[in-house]
C-alpha cells in the first residue's frame, strides 16, 4: 500500500536509528585517544551523585515538615519498606561486611526505590495542593531519574572492580537487580491512594536510605583505594 | 508503749507535711531535653535541662527506646559526659535508627516525664575542632603567602570513609574586626595570599560532616608575615611614570608642530576660485558687461607663454605627407603645442566638440566613430594643452577606414571657436575646458542647426541652456534657437552631460560670447589644406560635406581656397586667410588665441572636459576660423568654424 519510496525511507530510519539505541555515547570523541574512566572517576561520580541524591531528598522532606505537621506519634510508627534489607547500622558491622556485600547492599536500596519514587512523583503531581506539589513534584521527578543513574552508575561501579579483580564474581545479587521490597509495603504503595502523609513518610524514609547509600559508597571507596581523599 | 510506738509515725507524718507545707515541696518540674550530638558518628551524648526540683532531691533518668521496637532502655552511662547528661557508647548506639528518648526527673513526691525526642544519630554529627593547625609564611614569585595546615579531629574517623569533613577557615589581621573566611572543602591545607607586608595575622579553623553542624573554631593561631616590597606596586610605579612622560612628549611635540598637525587634520577648505557671475552685473541686465567682467586681462598669454596653458584652438588639418610635414615645420614656435603625430591615444588630444561622441553618432553615423574615438581620447587630463589635434585628427583620420566620409575627416578643419577664455587658473581647472569645449560644440552646432531642425534635435544637446553665451552669441545660436530656447542673458547652466561630456565654464563662454558674434555662421566647412605655397601660406580648400545629413548646410564653394596661411604672428597663431571675403573680427586677440578670421591657433585650446571621461567630443579644437560660408563670418573668437560640424554628423 505504501509506495516504494516510503518503504526505503522507513528503512533507512530505522537502520539509522540502530546505533542510536544500542550505543551509548562514547566519553571521548572526535578521535581523541579515548581512555575508559578509571575506578576512581567512577567512584567519584557515583559519590557525587549520591550526594546529590541526598540533597535533594533532605529538601523535599524539611519542605513536607514545613507545610505539613505529623503528629510526634506518628514517628515512632513509621516503617520504611526497605527495612528488610539488612544494613550495616555502624562502621564496625559496615567495615566487616566486605566490599561485596557493600555493594550488593547499595544495589538493592537503589533499587528498591526506583518505583516508589516514580509513583511518589506522580501521585505528588495529581495532588491537590497545587503550589507546594508543583515544585516538589518536579524534584520528585529529579529525584527518581537520579535514582536510576546511580543505580547504573553503581553497576558499573561494581563491573569495574570485578575487573580489576577487587571484588570477587560472587554476586548473587548482579544477577536480579529487582527490587527485594517486601510486596505488602510496596503494594501499599501500588494502591496510588497516597496522601500527604504518606508522602511526609516515604521521603523520611528515602532521606535516610540515601544517606545511607551515600555513606556506604564512600566506605567502599575508601576500601577499595584508600589513598584518594579519604 | 505500743500505742507510743504508733503514734510516732502519725507525728513523723505530721510532722512531714507541717514541713511539706511549709517547704512548699513538690514533684520535680519537667525536665527539657537540650541537645544530643555526636562528634565522630559512633557515639552520642544528650543533655537535659531540669526543671524544677520541688525541693526535694530529684533524680533524672533517661529512657530511650529504638525504632520499630518497643523495648525501652535506660541510659547507660550518665557520667561521662558531665551532669545531666547521658553518654552512648559505640555497642549502644546504631546510626540510621530512630531513637525516642525521655527524661523522667522523680523526686520523693513524684516524677515527671520530659516530652520525648526523636534522634538520629546521623543528623547530630559535629565533630571536634581540627587539630595541629600549623600556618608557614611561603615565598613564591608574587610575593609571599600563608600555608595553613590542620589535622581531623582526632575521633573522626575520616580515613574509612566513615565520616566526610569539609573545612573551614578565617584569617584576620591583628587589631580588625572582620575576619576573612575561606572555605577548603575537603582539603587540608591552604594558601593565603596579598598579604600586608609586615602584619601580624590570625588564623582559626573548623570542620564540619556534609550533613551536620559546624565545629566549634580551633584556638588561634598567630603568624607575622616578614617585611617585602609588593611587586605589583612596583610595577604599577613604573608603568605610571613611563606613561606620564610619554604623555609629556607627545604634549610637547603636538605643541610645537600644532601648525602641521591643524593642517593634517583638517585641511583648508579651499576658496572658492570660480568667479561666477557678478550678481550685480546680472541684475542690470546686461550681458556684456558680465562677461566682460569675467574676463581676466593678460590671458592667454600671448607672448612666449608656454602653450600647455593656453586654450588650444582646435584646428584639424589633414595634409598629405609633405603637407603635413611642412605644416609641422613651420610650427616650430608651436613645438610645445603640437600634439605628437602618433598619439591618438592622448587623450587630451583635442576634439573639436563637434566632434563628440555622441554628436557624432547622431549625425553622421559612421563617419563620427572615427571622431568619437579621437574625442573620447582627448583631453583627459591636460586641459589646457594645445593639441595639434587638428593635426592629429587628421593624421587619424587619414588612417580611418571610414568610407563615407573620409575627405571630411581629414580635411576638416574646425576651428574651435576661442571660447575658451583663458582664466589665470586655466589650468587647474576643467571646467574652464569643459566650458569651451561645449561652447565650442554649441557652436557647432549652430551651424548645423540651420539646417533642419531635426539634426539639431539629432543632437540631443542638453546642455544647450546651460550655454548662455550672452547677448554676444546669439546670433551665433541662431540656429540653436530651437533646441536652445535658453536666453543668452539667462544664467549660465553648467551641464556635465553624459554625452555632451563637457561643461563650458561660464566664464569661458561668456568670455567667449563677448567677443563672439557669429550672426551669420551657419555652417562649416571642411577645408583641406591644399598646399603650402612659397609665402608660407597654407592654402586651404573647403571639402564637400556631402555625408552631414544636414542639407541646408551652407558650403563654402568648393573648389575656392578656402583659405591661405597668411602668416604666423607673434602670439604663435597661425593666420589664415580666406579668399573669400573674410571679415576679419577679433574679437580680442590677447584673449583668444585664434581669431575668428581663419585664425588658426596652433594653441588649441582644449576644453577638456576633463571631468567627464565620456567627453567625446573633445574640444580641442582651435577656434578656428574656417570660416563657414557665411562672409561676414566673423566667427568670433569662438567662431568654431567646422565645416562639417561633424558632431552634428
Amino acid at each position: 500500500m505504501f509506495s516504494l519510496p516510503v518503504w526505503v525511507a522507513v528503512l533507512a530510519l530505522v537502520y539509522l536509528d540502530f546505533p542510536i539505541r544500542v550505543g551509548t555515547a562514547a566519553i571521548c570523541a572526535h578521535g581523541q585517544e579515548c581512555h575508559a574512566p578509571s575506578l576512581a572517576d567512577l567512584f567519584d561520580r557515583v559519590i557525587q551523585q549520591s550526594s546529590r541524591v541526598h540533597g535533594i531528598s533532605s529538601e523535599l522532606h524539611s519542605d513536607y515538615e514545613q507545610y505539613f505537621f505529623p503528629s510526634k506519634n506518628h514517628i515512632g510508627k513509621r516503617k520504611c519498606h526497605t527495612y528488610s534489607i539488612l544494613t550495616p547500622a555502624d562502621k564496625e558491622n559496615a567495615q566487616r561486611l566486605g566490599r561485596e556485600e557493600l555493594t550488593e547492599v547499595i544495589l538493592r536500596l537503589l533499587g528498591a526505590w526506583g518505583d516508589p519514587l516514580s509513583q511518589l512523583h506522580r501521585s505528588m503531581t495529581q495532588d491537590q495542593n497545587q503550589d507546594f506539589n508543583h515544585y516538589s513534584s518536579n524534584k520528585a521527578l529529579e529525584m527518581s531519574d537520579m535514582v536510576h543513574e546511580l543505580r547504573s552508575g553503581v553497576t558499573k561501579v561494581a563491573e569495574k572492580m570485578k575487573l580489576l579483580g577487587v571484588i570477587s564474581n560472587a554476586l548473587g545479587y548482579m544477577s536480579s537487580p529487582e527490587s527485594l521490597a517486601p510486596s505488602s509495603v510496596s503494594s501499599s504503595y501500588e494502591r496510588g491512594d497516597f496522601n500527604s502523609i504518606d508522602h511526609h513518610d516515604l521521603l523520611y524514609c528515602f532521606r535516610r536510605d540515601s544517606n545511607k547509600v551515600k555513606n556506604y559508597l564512600r566506605i567502599l571507596k575508601c576500601t577499595t583505594l584508600p589513598e584518594l581523599d579519604c | 508503749m505500743r500505742r507510743a510506738v504508733g503514734s510516732v509515725p502519725l507525728l513523723l507524718m505530721l510532722f512531714f507535711i507541717g514541713h511539706a507545707k511549709e517547704t512548699r515541696y513538690s514533684p520535680p518540674g519537667k525536665p527539657k531535653l537540650t541537645s544530643c550530638r555526636s562528634p565522630e558518628k559512633e557515639t552520642f551524648t544528650c543533655w537535659w535541662e531540669p526543671g524544677s526540683d520541688g525541693g526535694l532531691p530529684t533524680t533524672y533518668a533517661l529512657y530511650y527506646r529504638k525504632e520499630n521496637s518497643d523495648a525501652v532502655y535506660e541510659c547507660p552511662d550518665y557520667h561521662t559526659a558531665g551532669e545531666n547528661s547521658c553518654f552512648f557508647n559505640k555497642n549502644d548506639t546504631s546510626i540510621w535508627v530512630n531513637y525516642n528518648i525521655t527524661v523522667v526527673a522523680t523526686n520523693a513526691l513524684g516524677s515527671n516525664f520530659s516530652d520525648p525526642v526523636d534522634v538520629d544519630v546521623v543528623y547530630i554529627v559535629q565533630p571536634h575542632t581540627p587539630e595541629n593547625v600549623t600556618v608557614t609564611v611561603m615565598e613564591d614569585k608574587d610575593g609571599p603567602f600563608l600555608r595553613v595546615s590542620w589535622e581531623p579531629p582526632r575521633k573522626a574517623d575520616t580515613r574509612s570513609g566513615w565520616i566526610t569533613l569539609i573545612y573551614e577557615l578565617r584569617v584576620k589581621l591583628e587589631g580588625e574586626e572582620e575576619w576573612e573566611e575561606h572555605r577548603a572543602g575537603q582539603q587540608k591545607m591552604f594558601n593565603i595570599f596579598s598579604l600586608r607586608s609586615g602584619g601580624m595575622y590570625l588564623v582559626q579553623v573548623r570542620c564540619k560532616p556534609d550533613h551536620g553542624f559546624w565545629s566549634e573554631w580551633s584556638s588561634t593561631t598567630y603568624i607575622k608575615v616578614p617585611d617585602y616590597f609588593p611587586r605589583e606596586t612596583s610595577v604599577w610605579i613604573l608603568i605610571a611614570v613611563f606613561s606620564a612622560f610619554i604623555f609629556f612628549i607627545l604634549t610637547w611635540i603636538l605643541n610645537l608642530k600644532s601648525n602641521s598637525v591643524k593642517h593634517c587634520l583638517l585641511p583648508p577648505v579651499p576658496g572658492p576660485k570660480i568667479k561666477g557671475f557678478d550678481k550685480q552685473l546680472l541684475k542690470n541686465g546686461r550681458s556684456e558687461e558680465v562677461f566682460s567682467a569675467l574676463v581676466v586681462p593678460g590671458f592667454p598669454p600671448t607672448t612666449s607663454s608656454d602653450c600647455e596653458d593656453l586654450l588650444v584652438e582646435y584646428l584639424e588639418v589633414y595634409t598629405p605627407e609633405e603637407q603635413e610635414l611642412i605644416l609641422e615645420e613651420g610650427k616650430d614656435l608651436q613645438e610645445g603645442c603640437l600634439k605628437s603625430k602618433g598619439s591618438p591615444s592622448d587623450s587630451d588630444s583635442g576634439r573639436g566638440s563637434c566632434d563628440s561622441h555622441t554628436l557624432l553618432m547622431e549625425k553622421c553615423g559612421e563617419g563620427e566613430g572615427k571622431e568619437e574615438k579621437h574625442q573620447e581620447r582627448a583631453q583627459k587630463g591636460k586641459r589646457q594643452q594645445k593639441h595639434q589635434t587638428g593635426w592629429e585628427e587628421g593624421d587619424v583620420s587619414h588612417t580611418r577606414e571610414d568610407v563615407l566620409s573620409p575627405d571630411m575627416s581629414e580635411g576638416r578643419v574646425k576651428t574651435w571657436p576661442s571660447v575658451f577664455s583663458p582664466l589665470p587658473q586655466y589650468s587647474s581647472r576643467p571646467l574652464d575646458h569643459q566650458g569651451s569645449l561645449e561652447t565650442a560644440r554649441q557652436l557647432c552646432l549652430s551651424d548645423s542647426l540651420f539646417p533642419p531642425p531635426s539634426t539639431s534635435s539629432h543632437l540631443s544637446y542638453n546642455a544647450k541652456e546651460g550655454l548662455a553665451l550672452g547677448s554676444g552669441q546669439q546670433e551665433f545660436y541662431l540656429g540653436k534657437k530651437q533646441t536652445h530656447p535658453s536666453n543668452p542673458q539667462s544664467q549660465p547652466r553648467w551641464h556635465l552631460q553624459a554625452h555632451s561630456d563637457f561643461n563650458i565654464s561660464s566664464m569661458d563662454r561668456k568670455q567667449a560670447a563677448s567677443g563672439l558674434q557669429l550672426p551669420g555662421f551657419r555652417s562649416t566647412e571642411y577645408v583641406e589644406v591644399q598646399r603650402v605655397n612659397q609665402e608660407d601660406m597654407v592654402i586651404l580648400q573647403p571639402l564637400f560635406s556631402s555625408s552631414c545629413q544636414r542639407d541646408g548646410h551652407l558650403q563654402i564653394g568648393q573648389g575656392e581656397d578656402y583659405s591661405k596661411v597668411k602668416g604666423v604672428d607673434s602670439g604663435n597663431m597661425l593666420l589664415l586667410q580666406r579668399e573669400v571675403e573674410v571679415k576679419r573680427e577679433e574679437e580680442d586677440g590677447d584673449r583668444y588665441s585664434c581669431d575668428i578670421q581663419d585664425r588658426v591657433t596652433e594653441s588649441c585650446y582644449t576644453t577638456s572636459t576633463a571631468a567627464s571621461s565620456q567627453v567625446t567630443g573633445k574640444p580641442t579644437s582651435c577656434a578656428g576660423t574656417a570660416m563657414p560660408v557665411q562672409e561676414e563670418m566673423v566667427l568670433a573668437a569662438n567662431g568654431y568654424v567646422d565645416q562639417n560640424i561633424t558632431s552634428v554628423h
